[in-house]
């Protein structure tokens, strides 16, 4: 208890919780009823901070077990490891509030890896980064042209992209590892290694592109329109919105987001592997759901998919630190999805129970 | 691959009315998920060439793709075929045993390659061939006792759970270093997925969670570099000894440097000779021991110039 309490003091925890409670600030003025403490309003509040405070919970048994883990140091490894799944969802979560699913990332994201370590010794780090940009870039607007002019379901589309970019990268690699050769000697290192300022760059860029895409999205009229889209796609239309393009440019924000995700990755392991990506489409969007986004579009925050990665983050370290294996994380980190997508139907039809009013 | 078949298939057809029919075997290979790494992809170009040296041969590759259903689809096909012997790289140890029995019905001679499959199958196989895990998690045991003196704490990041290949290698090093060195506590195991990312988070996580390492057991180098990342990342590379298997380029150039201290060294060309090999001993009616294990040698900073660099 008393190291809990010392550890939340420390400057930095302070801002994680800063962090936190600004978004269940968020979460409660958008979901808690108007008017007095009623039952359904406790329901709602508890269905809407469940998540929340199950997370305080899970952090306070967590740093009982292990001393280490409310630690300024393992607070930053953990953001950091979190930080890859943490890009990518920022992206797709843009293309889940427009009404769409993007399940090709995970495999975008070997691609892009392989593509980008691949380069490197090819045609020098800068020259590398500009063509895996350009690339990855390339396979969201064919993502985007097929789902958003086409009109094709984007389930469907993205796990058809998911096996086929999956192929092509098998077929450009022929089936090797890709490495860095002189891994000490390339500027390269900085963006999984480095350190700016004291803390380290994948978390900054983490940090940067989640506050400009919440900018984006909650301030200018293109994010509103993005709303609209996926709230409602006919109203959205009527009222003049360009829905094809605004559904065609999320998919090219979510490939950039991957393409940023690979360039950390990349630049952490110094190589690549085929397969490198595979799952974490599952990740990211485990980490969306668990911050609240409904997976039926018009809704949803940037901020609330930062906490729901940490989250994710926080489960699977911590139970890695009490020593519990590898299997027991999965588990616990689905239950707690599941919890978290009941927990948020719950609330919309103000009752944990009831199926039929 | 179909046209690879097919050009095999039409070859075999030509030969058959063609004097030299009875010299040239015809052997099928179905192999475990040929590119989702180097070695399997090596192996394989490995095998076309070792074939084409031999020059008797005809081969009919195909590949599962880790697919256990597919790959006793492809040895029914190879039955169907009537090759001369089959060759199989087990996605499954268990599953792919009532395929191989009937292979063995049908008289045609089965040789496992690379990773075992279970006791209950191995009265209908010809011969097995590959390297020795079991042995090879004894070297690495024995090596990290060397390197520490047989004093210390490490932990170990192991293969994909569920392989052969990492419970064989994780149970040959656990019960060489309890018995050889008692001194050498192995504090915990966490798989890295055959990943070197993976194995990047875990060793981590191992690193805020324990003061003291002295050493890391990987199942294969690839996690051995991932876990090195990490320890230069918290500035502790230099406290700990690193130890692998399975020998790839980044491993190799570490021990070069002197990051790494060891690994074992095991080459996919050898595997995919030693498979060809042993299929064209039992065809030509030599007696094969059950159990051929190619060399896997320990490599350290001291004998690392005498071998190649891998090519993976």
């Amino acid at each position: 208890m008393t190291r809990l309490s010392i550890a939340l003091t420390g400057a930095f925890q302070g801002d994680f919780i800063q962090v936190i409670s600004m978004a269940s600030a968020e979460q409660s003025k958008s979901r808690l009823p108007t008017g007095k403490l009623s039952k359904a309003g406790v329901m709602s509040f508890l269905s809407a901070q469940g998540i929340l405070i199950f997370f305080l919970l899970g952090m306070f048994v967590f740093s009982f077990f292990s001393e280490q883990f409310l630690s300024q140091s393992n607070i930053m490894t953990v953001i950091r490891q979190a930080s890859i799944i943490g890009i990518i969802a920022v992206g797709v979560t843009v293309v889940i509030i427009g009404g769409n699913l993007d399940l090709s990332v995970g495999s975008m994201l070997s691609f892009s890896t392989v593509l980008v370590v691949d380069l490197h010794d090819k045609v020098g780090p800068t020259n590398a980064i500009l063509m895996m940009f350009a690339l990855t870039l390339m396979i969201g607007a064919v993502n985007g042209i097929l789902i958003g002019f086409l009109r094709l379901n984007s389930l469907i589309v993205t796990l058809a992209m998911l096996s086929a970019i999956q192929g092509f990268v098998l077929i450009y690699s022929g089936g090797q590892n890709v490495d860095i050769a002189d891994q000490e000697g390339t500027w390269f290192a900085f963006f999984g290694r480095g350190y700016l300022g004291g803390i380290a760059v994948p978390i900054l860029l983490f940090g940067l592109l989640a506050i400009l895409v919440q900018v984006v999205m909650s301030y200018t009229g293109y994010g509103r329109r993005i709303f609209a889209v996926g709230g409602n796609p006919m109203a959205a239309v009527y009222s003049g919105i360009r829905k094809n393009w605004c559904v065609f440019s999320t998919y090219l924000i979510s490939a950039f987001c991957v393409a940023c995700a690979a360039l950390v990755l990349g630049s952490r392991v110094m190589g690549s592997q085929n397969n490198v990506g595979q799952g974490y489409e599952l990740l990211v969007l485990a980490g969306i759901i668990l911050g609240g986004t409904s997976l039926l579009g018009g809704a949803g925050s940037i901020w609330k998919t930062v906490v729901g990665v940490l989250i994710l983050g926080f489960i699977q370290n911590g139970l890695l630190l009490m020593g519990y294996p590898y299997y027991i994380q999965w588990i616990v980190t689905w239950v707690i999805i599941i919890l978290a997508v009941w927990l948020d139907l719950a609330n919309k039809r103000k009752s944990l129970f009831t199926t039929h009013s | 691959m179909f046209k690879k078949t097919a050009i095999a298939a039409s070859v075999i057809m030509m030969s058959i009315t063609t004097a030299q029919a009875e010299d040239t075997y015809r052997i099928g290979i179905t192999q475990n998920n040929v590119g989702v790494d180097s070695y399997q992809t090596t192996y394989e170009s490995a095998f076309e060439a070792a074939a084409e040296k031999a020059g008797n041969v005809d081969i009919v590759v195909l590949d599962a793709g880790g697919d256990v259903a597919r790959q006793i689809g492809q040895m029914q096909d190879l039955i169907q075929q009537r090759v001369d012997a089959i060759i199989i790289w087990p996605t499954n140890g268990q599953a792919v045993i009532p395929a191989i029995r009937q292979a063995h019905n049908a008289g045609i001679p089965v040789v496992v390659t690379n990773s075992k499959i279970a006791e209950a199958g191995l009265e209908f196989i010809a011969a097995f061939s590959g390297p020795d895990n079991v042995q090879q998690g004894i070297s690495s045991a024995e090596m990290m006792c060397d390197a520490l003196g047989g004093e210390g704490q490490i932990v170990q990041i192991a293969g994909q759970p569920g392989y052969t290949t990492a419970m064989e290698r994780a149970t040959g090093f656990e019960d060489r270093l309890a018995e050889a060195c008692p001194g050498v506590e192995l504090l915990e195991t966490q798989p890295g997925n055959w990943n070197r990312e993976r194995a990047q988070r875990v060793m981590e996580d191992f690193l805020t969670k324990y003061d003291r390492i002295d050493g890391v057991y990987s199942g294969d180098d690839n996690m051995g570099v991932g876990a090195l990342n990490a320890a230069k990342g918290a500035d502790r590379a230099d406290d700990i000894v690193f130890i692998g298997a399975t020998n790839f380029a980044v491993g190799y150039d570490a021990i070069e440097r002197g990051e790494y201290y060891g690994s074992i060294y095991q080459s996919p060309v050898d595997d995919a000779e030693a498979a060809l090999q042993t299929a064209l001993d039992v065809l030509a009616g030599e007696e094969v021991p059950k159990m051929n294990f190619f060399e896997t040698p320990k490599i350290t900073a001291d004998n690392v110039s005498e071998f190649d660099r891998p090519v993976f």
